[in-house]
């Protein structure tokens, strides 16, 4: 392979090492809903009713 | 908090990645995630990230009584003393785990409704979880469409799966402006079937 095609592999290889930067990071930076505190008490004034097909 | 806020109906995605602003205007970090108490489904407060993609990660974390108040382009707060420990107000272990985003809905019958994509918010004095915006299942006949399926007062997370009473179907909306009263309503028949 000539030197022009090492410069193109370079910066193949440079596209995707910052495209998988970005998207980890996005992935690191994505919020989130928290529910803390226990699983709760559990439901109050659920219908009780049996669904059952 | 100290300014009360208008009565508003608002997603938490709407909140994540909102700034945070002293009272001074400097930009001091945006909101990373949404904290809530199951039992009664107050928010708690945030955890922050610094601005910017490739900023490096905070430990500390907002509690809801440090903020100042909550508009629709910012969060603000006095200064950065409000700030608390990420690990006071989210322990991560415990954190780890309790993401509701992604999780599938069940009702107490069994019935699976879909999964949370959004989670909905009520705000006054303080805010709380009041419903999930699902991607619909077949169960609710609108499968693969968006809606809100509203939520008691005490919200059940068990890993993978939260659950909510079946009577929750009858009130399920895609009217986000409405979702408010579609939650008294459903409260209420809750407290009647109870009594």
């Amino acid at each position: 392979m000539d030197w022009w095609g090492w410069v193109i592999l370079a910066v193949v290889v440079l596209l995707i090492l910052i495209t998988l930067m970005v998207v980890l990071q996005r992935r690191r930076r994505r919020g989130g809903v928290i529910g803390l505190g226990g699983p709760g008490p559990g439901l109050r004034g659920s219908s009780g009713r049996n669904d059952r097909r | 908090m100290t300014t009360p806020m208008p009565a508003l109906v608002l997603r938490a995605s709407e909140v994540i990645g909102r700034p945070v602003v002293t009272l001074s205007g400097e930009l001091v970090a945006e909101v990373k995630d949404v904290i809530f108490e199951r039992a009664g489904g107050r928010i708690a407060g945030f955890t922050l990230r610094n601005p910017g993609l490739f900023s490096r990660s905070r430990k500390d974390s907002l509690p809801w009584a440090g903020v100042h108040g909550l508009g629709r382009d910012a969060v603000m707060v006095a200064d950065e003393t409000v700030f608390v420990a990420t690990k006071e107000l989210a322990p991560r272990k415990q954190a780890r785990k309790a993401d509701v985003l992604q999780n599938r809905v069940l009702t107490d019958t069994g019935r699976d409704l879909g999964r949370v994509v959004d989670v909905v918010l009520h705000g006054g004095t303080s805010l709380e979880v009041v419903g999930y915006e699902v991607e619909a299942s077949e169960t609710l006949g609108t499968a693969g469409q968006r809606v809100l399926i509203p939520l008691p007062d005490t919200v059940a997370v068990s890993g993978e799966h939260l659950i909510v009473p079946a009577a929750a179907t009858e009130f399920v909306s895609d009217d986000l402006a409405g979702f408010g009263a579609a939650v008294d309503a459903f409260r209420s028949r809750l407290r009647e079937g109870a009594s």
